[in-house]
């Protein structure tokens, strides 16, 4: 019992970085655009992160600057694609390239290390209950490990449906991603509602990055991330767009992430199981193109 | 239908529009390079480093001699396959961004070959490893090919993800049945010598794998610019509902891309594999898939630009190596560089694309 109890807190822990990237790119994508760089801004935040919480002290302030660089290589990220008419896909993948490119730049010639920075007094993020918590029979360890990001991030998860679909903002997003032309001839800006869905996406992509450095290691790396931006990209097309479905689909990677050492020990090649995520998107999109082929020939 | 859609159909181009087109490829070709290189430039000098000190320094440490400019052609060498492979689909508007993940299992194919194979065979031992590399890659690529085609599967999101299916799978074999008894971990043997492609100018890594890739790019010009095939394709990738009404079957077409399109990235994983490295191991690709489609959008899909873009990264990664050895500038200003070349190569610019606008990738 207590080794299940172990998993799935770890699970919950692992969950949350994928979870916030792909509740900014499903937002952004439900504004129209896809956002292959959820990467870049998580790298970014993480780096970010441990920088201002050894500086200060403070995670709180850690976590903000996470999320004011990630909006903002957003914002800049956006302006290419709905300003310059830039293909998102390959801007994106071009900022990836980019922000790694820097970091990597940074890490060298201004902290002198390659790969790694490690900096004294990072403050990580607190527990949300004491430790006696996990006396509580079975989610007990769950409670115990719960951080304001995770916390945070299931908020979002519950709120996002209500205001996707009843607020103003919401629809106007939505609109915005499917209806074009509708969003401009009520004199609305579509380009700069599309804006706010890409800076949306950046900050929680930069708090992503934040929870990755700074919910246990304290440190940085360059393969912080490790590719949990096309994990969350792959989770919310799986889900097509959906938030509950989509924390569902996070979840169950990360619980394949939390188990990856035991699954191990059982037997199973952990390399071929990183490749699940990947492999049950393109599942998923061939049974939706499958079924859309079904209804349109009925 | 291939005699309906012949070369001649195409509306007469006057001198003035033929050089107009041609300025304006080179603008598209030079404008890029020239914003990335400031940006690096202000990158250098934010460090305290003189830029044009630092460019001028790269460029004599790419082309100053032959043992430099051999380097450079080396490093270019699987570029020339990459970037080809992605013009390939960006003519014909498939979004392809899976050339990385066919690079690698050719290579990983290629070396298995390689190592494999009894050494007794003979010289028969390098056509068999590249062709295993390239029927595998040409089958990786044809999958999200038949999707796309047969069921309209987004090809952006399926080629994005089987390339970390093919990091995945690579990183298992390496680790596991391809694991080499002697080298320790993540890699396969060293391939026999025979089956090593040979060098042009030794001691440098240059290897006639450079030869199969100016071929490549050859053939491209050729396909792309003579045969009805090739014009299909850019019919296809330039309106489909034109192309549909003139009869060209756009699921075959789509496919046919795909699979070529595997088939030169799995020679370029072959030729890396038995020219360069001589044998797989994980970080086989130095992301070769992602500058390639780099340099074939700064081409914009012609030919000559792509040996030119592959020479230029090629110039940028072998001279970023040694700078970064000796002038303490960290190489990551390569990947600078590349990221933001990717980016304006993309963004319209003003007047630049007054003259001509597509929308193609």
């Amino acid at each position: 019992m207590t080794l299940a109890a172990q998993i799935l807190a770890t699970t919950i822990i692992l969950t949350t970085p994928i979870l916030l990237a792909a509740i900014g790119g499903l937002v952004n994508r439900q504004g129209g655009i896809v956002n292959i760089a959820l990467e870049a801004k998580m790298i970014a935040g993480a780096f970010i992160a441990i920088v201002v919480s050894s500086a200060t002290g403070s995670w709180l302030l850690a976590v903000f600057a996470s999320a004011a660089l990630g909006g903002a290589i957003g914002y800049v990220f956006s302006l290419t694609i709905t300003r310059a008419n830039a293909n998102m896909i390959i801007a994106g993948l071009g900022l990836n390239i980019l922000v790694a490119g820097l970091l990597g730049f940074l890490l060298s010639r201004v902290y002198g290390t390659s790969g790694t920075l490690r900096l004294p007094d990072v403050h990580l993020l607190p527990k949300i209950f004491p430790e006696s918590v996990s006396d509580v029979p079975l989610i007990g360890p769950v409670l115990a490990a719960l951080d304001p990001l995770t916390l945070f991030a299931w908020l979002a998860v519950a709120a996002l449906p209500f205001l996707l679909a009843n607020t103003r903002l919401g629809l106007r997003l939505r609109a915005a991603g499917n209806a074009p032309q509708v969003v401009r001839s009520v004199g609305l800006r579509e380009k700069s509602i599309q804006d706010f869905g890409t800076v949306f996406a950046g900050i929680f992509s930069g708090l992503a990055g934040a929870h990755l450095s700074l919910a246990s290691i304290g440190l940085f790396n360059e393969g912080l991330s490790a590719g949990r931006g096309f994990i969350a990209l792959a989770a919310f097309y799986f889900a097509r767009n959906r938030p509950v479905g989509t924390a569902l689909v996070c979840l169950f990677f990360g619980f394949l992430d939390a188990s990856q050492i035991r699954l191990q020990t059982a037997g199973l090649p952990p390399k071929l199981i990183g490749t699940l995520p990947y492999l049950m998107v393109i599942l998923g999109l061939c049974l939706a193109a499958w079924n859309t082929k079904r209804k349109l020939q009925a | 239908m291939s005699d309906h859609v012949n070369t001649d159909a195409m509306p007469a181009d006057g001198l003035a529009a033929m050089v107009r087109r041609g300025l304006d490829g080179t603008l598209r070709f030079v404008v890029p390079i020239g914003i990335a290189f400031a940006v690096g430039a202000v990158l250098l000098l934010a460090i305290g480093e003189n830029p044009l000190e630092t460019y001028s320094l790269m460029l004599s440490e790419a082309f100053s001699s032959q043992r430099r400019f051999a380097a450079t052609l080396s490093a270019a060498t699987p570029l020339l396959f990459t970037a080809v492979a992605t013009a390939i689909c960006f003519r014909t508007g498939v979004f392809n961004v899976g050339v990385d993940g066919a690079f690698i299992l050719g290579g990983l194919a290629a070396a298995t070959f390689g190592v494999m194979l009894p050494m007794s065979i003979g010289w028969w031992i390098i056509p068999l490893s590249i062709g295993a590399a390239m029927l595998v890659a040409a089958f990786w690529l044809w999958i999200p090919g038949v999707l796309l085609a047969r069921l309209d599967v987004d090809e952006v999101v399926s080629t994005l993800m089987l390339n970390f299916v093919a990091l995945g799978i690579a990183g298992f074999l390496v680790n596991g049945v391809l694991l080499s008894e002697t080298s320790g971990n993540n890699t396969t043997e060293t391939i026999h010598s025979t089956a090593e492609l040979s060098r042009l100018v030794p001691p440098s890594t240059l290897h006639s794998g450079f030869l199969l890739g100016l071929a490549c790019v050859f053939a491209y010009a050729l396909w792309s610019s003579v045969t009805p095939a090739g014009f299909e394709a850019r019919l296809v990738g330039l309106n489909k509902r034109f192309a549909r009404a003139v009869g060209i079957s756009i699921p075959s077409t789509i496919i046919v891309v795909m699979v070529i399109s595997g088939l030169v990235a799995g020679l370029g994983g072959a030729s890396h594999a038995l020219g360069q490295v001589h044998k797989f191991s994980d970080g086989f690709s130095a992301g070769y898939g992602f500058t390639g489609m780099a340099v074939a959008l700064l081409a914009r899909n012609s030919a000559l630009g792509i040996v030119f873009g592959a020479i230029l990264f090629g110039a940028l990664a072998s001279a970023g190596t040694t700078i970064q050895l000796f002038s303490d500038i960290p190489l990551d200003i390569v990947n600078v560089i590349e990221g933001t070349v990717m980016i304006f190569a993309v963004v319209e610019l003003g007047k630049l694309t007054l003259w001509r606008k597509g929308k193609r990738p």
